[in-house]
C-alpha cells in the first residue's frame, strides 16, 4: 500500500514537472496548425502555374481586429486576383515574435509571416524559416531605394528575408487643451531633451484622481532607453551602455519628482498608454506614429476624450538636427516551406509595393514607401490635426532603428530588457544596471 | 471432468495466454488510451528534455552536442541564482502560511457554527475564481496612490501614501504581495482536504481525551495533529511542488503587458520560459528544468522519508 503510494505520488510530481519540461521540449508542439491541407498547391512551385488555380495563402499577424488596413489591404489584392482566398492567423501582439517561431518551429503551414521587429526577424533567419528575397527582388524590379534605407537596415550577409510595409517613427502628442488651460505654449517641432524635459515640468499640476503629468512614458524600453541613441554616436548592440547614463538619470528624476507616472505601477496595473491620453491625464507623450490612426478613431468614437490634440517632432539631444528620431519597421516575409511560395511572393510584393502603401495611407498609417503623396494623404484624413505644425512633423531627417538589425539581437534584447526593468522599478542602481548590461552582453558577444 | 468435454467438443487449440496474462492484458488495454496519451505527450518529451539539456539548440538548425556545459553555464548565470533564490524564498514564504491558514479554517468550520457552508464556500471562491480577473483586482486594491488599501491605511496611520509601501510595484514589498495573494488563492483549496481529513478523526478519540481530562488545545496537540499527518504530508507535498512551479501568478500580478519579470519576481519557470522562447536556447532552458526537477524530486523523497517516520 506504501509503496503504492509512493509511486503514484512520483507520478504525480513527475506529471506536474513534464509540463515544465515539455515546454523546453518543443516537440510536443503542434501549435494550431490549420487543418485543411494545401493539395491544391502542391504543384506550387512549378512555374507555369494557370492564373486562375484557387490558392488559399495563410497569412500570419497580430491584432486583426484592432488594426485598420488588414482588410482594405486583402480586398484590394483580391479584386484583382480573384482566384486568391487570404486566410489570416492571429498570434495576438504579445509574445508574437516568439508565437511565430514556435508556430513555424512545429511546421506550421503558415505562407505570408508579418515581421514584428528585427530580434525577432533575426531569430527567424538564423532558424532557416525565411525565404531569401534577393533574387525575387531583382527578377521582378523592386526599387529598394523606395523604402528609405531600410531594406539595407534589415540585410543579413548579403541577403535580404523581408520587405517592409510600414515604417513608423516617435513623435510626441500632446494634449491642447490642457496646455491651453496651463496657459502655457504648445511644443514646437525643435525641442531639445531638456526644453523637453522643462515644459514637461511646466505643465505638471494638480493632485490625486485630477492630477496633470507633463509627460509619460510607457512601460517600453525604447520609450526611455533610446534617447541615449540618438546623436548617432553610439547603438544598443555595441556591449558598452555608459552612454544611457544621462537619459536614466534625467527619467528617474522625472519620475522622484512626479512628473511622469511610476514605472511600476504603470505595469503592474498593467496601464496602456493609450488611456491616460484618452483621459486627459498626461500632457505630453512620446509614442509610435502608429498610434496615429487610433487617436483620430477613438477620437470619431468618443472613447478618447483628448479631442484638441496635436503631433510634434521628437525632442532631440543638443546639436542633433530636429526631426532625428527612432523607427520601427514592420515587415512581410515569406516561409521558406510554404507551399504557395509563388502566390505568397506575389502578396507580398502587392502589399510593400506602393497599391498597398496607399491603401495602409488611407487609414492613417505610415507605409514603408513614404513619398509626398502618402505624407499628403495622412494629414488629409479626417481628424488629423489641422495645424501645420502637426503635418511638418511627420517629415523627418534621420531614423534610427530601436533595435538594429544583429546576429545576435534577440538575445541582446532580453538582457536589455531586464536590465532597463531592474533600473526603472529601483531593483539596481543606474550604473550596477548599466553594468550589468555592459557584462552579459559582452558574454554573448564573446559566446 | 469439464476439460474433457472441452477437449471433445472440437477445441483443440490451448488458448494463446494463459488466464493470469489475458486478465492483465486487459486491464492493460484499459489503461492503454490514458497511458498512450500520457507517453506521447508528457514522457517523450520530458525524456527528451533531458537529453536536450546536454546540446545546444535553436529549435531549427542541427542539435550540437555540448557535454555538461549547460550545466556549467548555470553556475555562472546571476540571472538565474537570482530566480532560483525567488523561488525558493517564495515557497518558503507559502507554505507554512498557507498550511497554517488552511488547518485553522478547516478546524474553525468544522465546528457546528452559524453558516458554516456559505463560509466554506466563500473560503473556497478564491480557489475557482479565474486568477486573471483576481490577480486585476488585487492589482487594483493594492495600487500604491489610487488603491482602496493605501487609502484607507493612510486615513487610519495618517502616514502620506508616498510612504506607504508600494506593494506589488515595490522591489521590496513585491515577494510579501504575492505570498499574500498566493496564500488567499490557494488556502480554500487546502482547508477543503483539511476538512476531510478531520471528518475522517475517530470521535471517540476526543471523547477518550475529554474522560482523560484533556484540555481543548492537548487535545489538538495529542488528537488531532498526529491523526492528521497523512493528510498534512499529502499538503505539504502538493504545495511544494506548486510553488516551485510557480509561474502565472507572477506574470500576472507582475509581469505588465510585455511579459517581463525583474530581479525581484523572476521565478525559475518564467526563466525557463525565457530562456527556451525569448532567446531560443532550448539545451539552456532544459538544463534549467532538470535543476528544478531534481531539487523538487529531491524534496520529495525527503518528505516521503518523513512521512514513513512520523505518518
Amino acid at each position: 500500500m506504501k509503496l503504492k503510494r509512493v509511486f503514484s505520488m512520483t507520478l504525480v510530481t513527475a506529471l506536474s514537472l513534464s509540463m515544465i519540461a515539455a515546454c523546453s521540449g518543443n516537440n510536443g508542439n503542434n501549435g494550431a496548425a490549420p487543418t485543411t491541407a494545401p493539395t491544391a498547391g502542391n504543384n506550387a512551385s512549378a512555374s507555369e502555374k494557370p492564373a486562375d488555380e484557387p490558392v488559399t495563402l495563410k497569412w500570419a499577424l497580430w491584432d486583426w481586429e484592432a488594426t485598420a488596413y488588414y482588410k482594405p489591404l486583402i480586398e484590394a489584392y483580391k479584386s484583382k486576383h480573384p482566384n486568391v482566398t487570404i486566410e489570416y492567423v492571429d498570434l495576438g501582439s504579445t509574445d508574437y515574435m516568439t508565437m511565430l517561431s514556435t508556430q513555424l518551429s512545429g511546421g506550421a503551414d503558415l505562407d505570408v509571416l508579418t515581421i514584428k521587429d528585427i530580434p525577432g526577424y533575426a531569430n527567424l533567419v538564423k532558424q532557416n524559416h525565411l525565404e531569401p528575397l534577393k533574387g525575387f527582388i531583382s527578377e521582378k524590379g523592386v526599387d529598394t531605394a523606395a523604402y528609405g534605407g531600410t531594406v539595407e537596415q534589415i540585410q543579413v550577409n548579403d541577403e535580404v528575408y523581408a520587405l517592409p510595409f510600414r515604417s513608423d517613427f516617435w513623435l510626441i502628442y500632446y494634449n491642447k487643451d490642457l496646455f491651453d488651460k496651463a496657459g502655457v505654449e504648445y511644443p514646437t517641432n525643435d525641442m531639445t531633451l531638456d526644453q523637453y524635459d522643462e515644459l514637461a515640468r511646466k505643465m505638471t499640476a494638480g493632485s490625486g484622481v485630477n492630477k496633470v503629468y507633463g509627460a509619460h512614458y510607457h512601460t517600453w524600453r525604447s520609450a526611455v532607453q533610446l534617447f541615449g541613441i540618438l546623436d548617432g554616436q553610439h547603438t544598443v548592440v555595441e556591449g558598452d551602455y555608459d552612454f544611457l547614463k544621462p537619459t536614466y538619470e534625467r527619467i528617474l528624476k522625472e519620475q522622484n519628482d512626479g512628473i511622469v507616472m511610476d514605472y511600476a505601477t504603470l505595469k503592474t496595473s498593467s496601464t496602456h498608454y493609450s488611456g491616460v491620453f484618452y483621459n486627459n491625464s498626461i500632457a505630453m507623450m512620446n509614442m509610435g506614429s502608429w498610434f496615429i490612426a487610433t487617436q483620430i478613431e477613438k477620437v470619431k468614437s468618443g472613447e478618447s476624450a483628448a479631442t484638441n490634440w496635436g503631433i510634434v517632432k521628437y525632442p532631440h539631444p543638443d546639436g542633433v538636427e530636429a526631426g532625428t528620431t527612432l523607427g520601427t519597421i514592420t515587415s512581410l516575409a515569406v516561409n521558406k516551406k510554404s507551399a504557395n511560395k509563388e502566390a505568397a511572393l506575389d502578396f507580398l510584393q502587392f502589399v510593400t509595393g506602393s497599391e498597398g502603401a496607399a491603401a495602409i495611407a488611407s487609414t492613417g498609417t505610415i507605409p514603408a514607401i513614404k513619398n509626398d503623396e502618402v505624407i499628403g494623404s495622412i494629414t488629409s484624413i479626417e481628424g488629423f490635426p489641422a495645424d501645420e505644425n502637426s503635418k511638418a512633423a511627420l517629415s523627418t531627417v534621420k531614423t534610427y532603428l530601436e533595435m538594429p538589425m544583429h546576429e545576435k539581437s534577440a538575445d541582446i534584447e532580453v538582457i536589455l530588457n531586464e536590465a532597463h526593468d531592474n533600473i526603472m522599478t529601483k531593483n539596481t542602481t543606474i550604473d550596477q544596471g548599466l553594468a550589468d548590461m555592459k557584462t552579459r552582453v559582452q558574454q554573448i558577444l564573446n559566446n | 471432468m469439464q476439460n474433457e468435454t472441452r477437449v471433445e467438443t472440437g477445441k483443440p487449440e490451448k488458448a494463446l495466454w494463459s488466464k493470469g496474462v489475458r486478465e492483465h492484458l486487459v486491464a492493460y488495454s484499459f489503461i492503454a488510451p490514458n497511458f498512450i496519451g500520457f507517453a506521447v505527450f508528457t514522457l517523450l518529451p520530458m525524456l527528451f528534455a533531458f537529453v536536450l539539456a546536454f546540446v545546444k539548440w535553436d529549435g531549427a538548425n542541427p542539435m550540437k552536442f555540448v557535454g555538461v556545459d549547460n550545466f556549467t553555464r548555470l553556475i555562472q548565470d546571476t540571472t538565474f541564482h537570482k530566480a532560483f533564490w525567488n523561488t525558493v524564498v517564495y515557497t518558503i514564504g507559502v507554505v507554512p502560511f498557507t498550511m497554517a491558514c488552511a488547518l485553522g479554517l478547516a478546524i474553525l468550520l468544522n465546528q457546528k457554527i452559524f453558516a458554516r457552508n456559505f463560509l466554506r464556500t466563500v473560503f473556497f471562491f478564491p480557489y475557482v475564481a479565474s486568477l486573471v480577473a483576481v490577480a486585476a483586482v488585487w492589482n487594483f486594491i493594492f495600487s500604491p496612490t489610487l488603491g482602496p488599501l493605501n487609502n484607507i491605511l493612510h486615513a487610519i496611520t495618517g502616514v502620506p501614501i508616498e510612504d506607504l509601501p508600494r506593494w506589488a510595484a515595490d522591489k521590496d514589498w513585491a515577494m510579501f504581495t504575492v505570498v499574500l495573494f498566493t496564500v488567499w488563492k490557494s488556502m480554500g483549496y487546502y482547508m477543503v482536504i483539511y476538512l476531510a481529513g478531520l471528518q475522517g478523526i475517530n470521535p471517540e478519540l476526543y471523547e477518550a481525551a475529554q474522560l482523560d481530562g484533556a484540555n481543548a488545545w492537548r487535545r489538538f496537540r495529542n488528537v488531532t495533529v498526529p491523526q492528521l499527518a497523512p493528510t498534512t504530508f499529502f499538503v505539504l507535498m502538493i504545495l511544494v511542488i506548486n510553488s516551485f512551479k510557480v509561474y502565472d501568478i507572477f506574470i500576472n500580478l507582475f509581469a505588465g503587458a510585455d511579459n517581463q519579470l525583474n530581479d525581484s519576481t523572476r521565478v525559475m519557470v518564467y526563466q525557463i520560459y525565457n530562456t527556451a522562447f525569448r532567446s531560443l536556447d532550448y539545451g539552456y532552458a532544459s538544463a534549467m528544468a532538470i535543476v528544478l526537477f531534481l531539487l523538487v524530486l529531491g524534496i520529495t523523497i525527503v518528505q516521503f522519508n518523513g512521512e514513513k517516520k512520523y505518518g
